[in-house]
């Protein structure tokens, strides 16, 4: 099925080439739900991004400091070893772990963080899941000099403490979130108090694809290079894709990896104005999006919003698919990512899923934790534990595709972080004695 | 102004907190102290109006067992027990939209609502909840911040015409609930400016004592007290030490004795 997105999806691009103001939906998806309060910041926000973005001094700083603090381009792998393993389809990895700070997240942080200077606010506050975005914020503000401030929940804290450190180090300041479920989406709603108590100088850098608007389209405006930079890379090797496979968990590293083969403008696929995503005869790359299958599929084991039991909903200010009891209350995830375990889904890809632009899988905790491992040693390319959802599905779909297609995976952040997870799961008894012989050398006992 | 404008007050309670019965026990206190309406908020997963201490009481509520039947069961019987005392559901756009707001509004209407709150479906993204609830005879409370864009509240104002005289919630200081409140001269004229306007004012956030009340009041419907309550119901639910009779009793007592203290004249 092959559905157009409706016109609204690329407003962006539009309002980049002057054309009209972003809407703020995505079909029926997006929008800005939020209590009156936050209004203004908000629209305040929309104006300073919707002008000063689009600027050429904006756009130099950033592309300046995308180069010599972010460390762009990163690269495009060609996974020769996996290719001639696996058989079918050739793998090329964009290897955007490679970014300053491990992640794509720093892209969206760079690009938020100068607006707020632009704008004349004295402070950012942050929200942060896996920690990378934190730590993507907490760099950029050392960078811009911004005091700082990161809301992260307990249970992430505890499971990403080196996340933790490292923030601390860059001068933010970490403040554990202690309500709720105590992960992601509780961090998101205390950094959407601190901002309601402190709108005038205060800029709240969020840091995925969702939210209230203008947010959606401001994060996959500055993830979008991600996208952009694959298909100059593959040009210049006379490559066209055959399928882009990405990791979704609010999904920010998806969109932008995904924007320049979705929306006309910046594809080789566009025919008209509406956007036609795929037009005949010609081959567009399938987009595939691969959410948290975790431990199963019952509540609180996985969290698939796209392929699983999500609901349409509308939470934190934005209408998109939710795991949702009946009465509306958000429900429990799992994944072994914290990344991934966001019980909903960026708008834009909720509705490019629902159209059928974007085809949604799942990865479980082990196939991720697997991938992770056969890359290591097949490539030595050391995936996050949340990119390694993408690999998961990579390593599963290549043998489907015939020689000559090229499948691109992005590597949206790499695994260093995730030592505590993967080393108790991979050389547990090893590991422990690690871990006690460092305790003891520090006073520690059992 | 002087302590003998009428003062009226709109008190606040969570649906299930601490527990089903005690919040129906604390909503007698609430009218046996003297509250001429009642707000009962339906406990929501992530409600990011709210602050920590009403947070709270919504996440214990929630893992207590509360389900919208229940919530509107307690709505009913407050209903049947004090019909001339107006009763406001205050809820999160998730709760109305999840089973369709046609459906949340017909249970509202049956269980005997006044009127509803729903701060995160504002008037112009609102899914059509205020024309559906219009159409039950229900009232959609707006709620305005005095930082709102003068523009905008137009907007607003010209929206609601033709429909009475529409309560709206005036959302005194920059901010969630649970703060300090300082009646500015910035929100006192934002309530002067509202006062013209033929509205239903009800005006809170941060309410916690008999001064704040009597400067409010003057200009105002009612005056909204909503952490403050929370934490008093808390009190008596979880005393640091033991006291005498059932938690059903202290609840009722002290919800009654804080809200009289709230409106007596000295």
């Amino acid at each position: 099925m092959h559905v157009q997105p409706s016109a609204d999806r690329d407003s962006t691009q539009r309002m980049m080439e002057g054309k009209h103001r972003i809407t703020g939906f995505f079909g029926s998806f997006g929008g800005r739900y939020v209590a009156e309060v936050l209004r203004k910041p908000l629209d305040e926000l929309e104006e300073a991004f919707i002008t000063i973005v689009p600027s050429r001094e904006f756009q130099e700083e950033y592309q300046g400091k995308l180069r010599t603090f972010v460390g762009r381009p990163t690269p495009l792998y060609y996974a020769e070893n996996t290719t001639r393993l696996l058989g079918g389809g050739r793998l090329y990895i964009k290897l955007e772990g490679l970014a300053a700070t491990g992640a794509h997240k720093i892209n969206n942080a760079l690009g938020q963080g100068l607006l707020a200077k632009r704008m004349g606010k004295k402070r950012v506050i942050a929200e942060t899941g896996a920690g990378q975005h934190g730590v993507a914020v907490a760099a950029v503000c050392a960078h811009l000099g911004i005091p700082c401030r990161v809301y992260m929940g307990e249970v992430d804290m505890m499971r990403q403490k080196p996340n933790v450190f490292w923030m601390e180090r860059y001068g933010a300041e970490v403040v554990g979130v202690s309500s709720g479920s105590r992960t992601l989406k509780d961090a998101v709603n205390e950094a959407l108090r601190d901002w309601a108590s402190h709108p005038d100088d205060t800029f709240y850098i969020l840091g995925s694809a969702l939210g209230p608007s203008p947010y959606p389209d401001m994060v996959r405006t500055f993830q979008s290079v991600i996208g952009k930079e694959t298909k100059e890379q593959l040009a210049a090797l006379g490559l066209e894709p055959a399928a882009l496979i990405a990791c979704v968990g609010g999904g920010s590293n998806a969109i932008g990896f995904f924007s320049p083969y979705v929306y006309p403008g910046n594809s080789p696929y566009e025919t008209d104005e509406q956007g036609a995503s795929r037009p005949e005869g010609e081959k567009a790359p399938l987009l595939i999006g691969v959410e948290a299958g975790g431990m199963g599929s019952g509540i609180g084991q996985h969290a698939a919003r796209m392929t699983g039991e999500g609901k349409v909903g509308i939470v934190q200010g934005y209408k998109s698919r939710f795991l949702l009891d009946e009465d509306g209350q958000v429900l429990p995830t799992h994944s072994v990512s914290a990344g991934l375990d966001y019980p909903g889904i960026g708008p834009e890809l909720a509705h490019l899923g629902e159209v059928g632009r974007i085809e949604f899988t799942t990865a479980t905790d082990k196939e991720a934790m697997e991938a992770m491992d056969f890359f290591a040693r097949t490539e030595g390319v050391l995936f996050a534990l949340e990119s390694a959802h993408g690999g998961a599905a990579a390593i599963r779909l290549l043998p489907t595709f015939p020689r000559e297609a090229v499948v691109v995976v992005n590597m949206s952040g790499r695994g260093d972080k995730d030592l505590f997870i993967t080393a108790k799961e991979l050389d547990r008894e090893r590991w422990k004695e690690f871990l006690l012989r460092e305790a003891a050398s520090l006073g520690g006992s059992l | 102004m002087t302590a003998d404008s009428p003062k009226k007050l709109m008190c606040h309670l969570v649906a299930g907190y601490p527990t089903m019965e005690l919040s129906f026990q604390a909503a007698l206190g609430m009218v046996e102290g003297g509250a001429s309406y009642l707000e009962v908020q339906f406990p929501f997963s992530d409600p990011t109006a709210d602050g920590p201490r009403i947070q709270e009481a919504c996440v214990q509520a929630l893992e207590g067992g509360f389900t919208l039947e229940k919530g509107f069961q307690l709505v009913g019987n407050l209903a049947q027990t004090f019909p001339t005392v107006p009763l406001f559901i205050m809820s999160y756009a998730s709760l109305l939209y999840r089973r369709g707001i046609p459906w949340f509004l017909d249970q509202a209407q049956e269980a005997g609502a006044k009127g509803l709150i729903v701060p995160d479906l504002p008037f112009d993204q609102d899914e059509g909840y205020y024309q559906a609830a219009w159409d039950r005879g229900l009232h959609p409370v707006s709620v305005v911040v005095p930082t709102m864009d003068p523009g905008r509240l137009d907007q607003l104002l010209s929206f609601l015409r033709g429909h009475g005289e529409p309560y709206v919630y005036v959302a005194l200081r920059t901010g969630i609930t649970g703060d300090p409140t300082r009646l500015s001269d910035e929100n006192l004229s934002f309530l002067k400016s509202l006062a013209t306007k033929g509205l239903k004012l009800v005006a809170g956030f941060g309410i916690s004592s008999r001064e704040q009340v009597e400067a409010l009041s003057p200009y105002v419907e009612a005056v909204v007290v909503g952490s403050y309550l929370v934490g008093i119901i808390r009190e008596a639910a979880f005393p640091s030490k033991s006291s005498e009779g059932g938690k059903d009793a202290l609840v009722k007592r002290a919800v009654a004795a804080a809200v009289s203290g709230l409106i007596q004249s000295r």
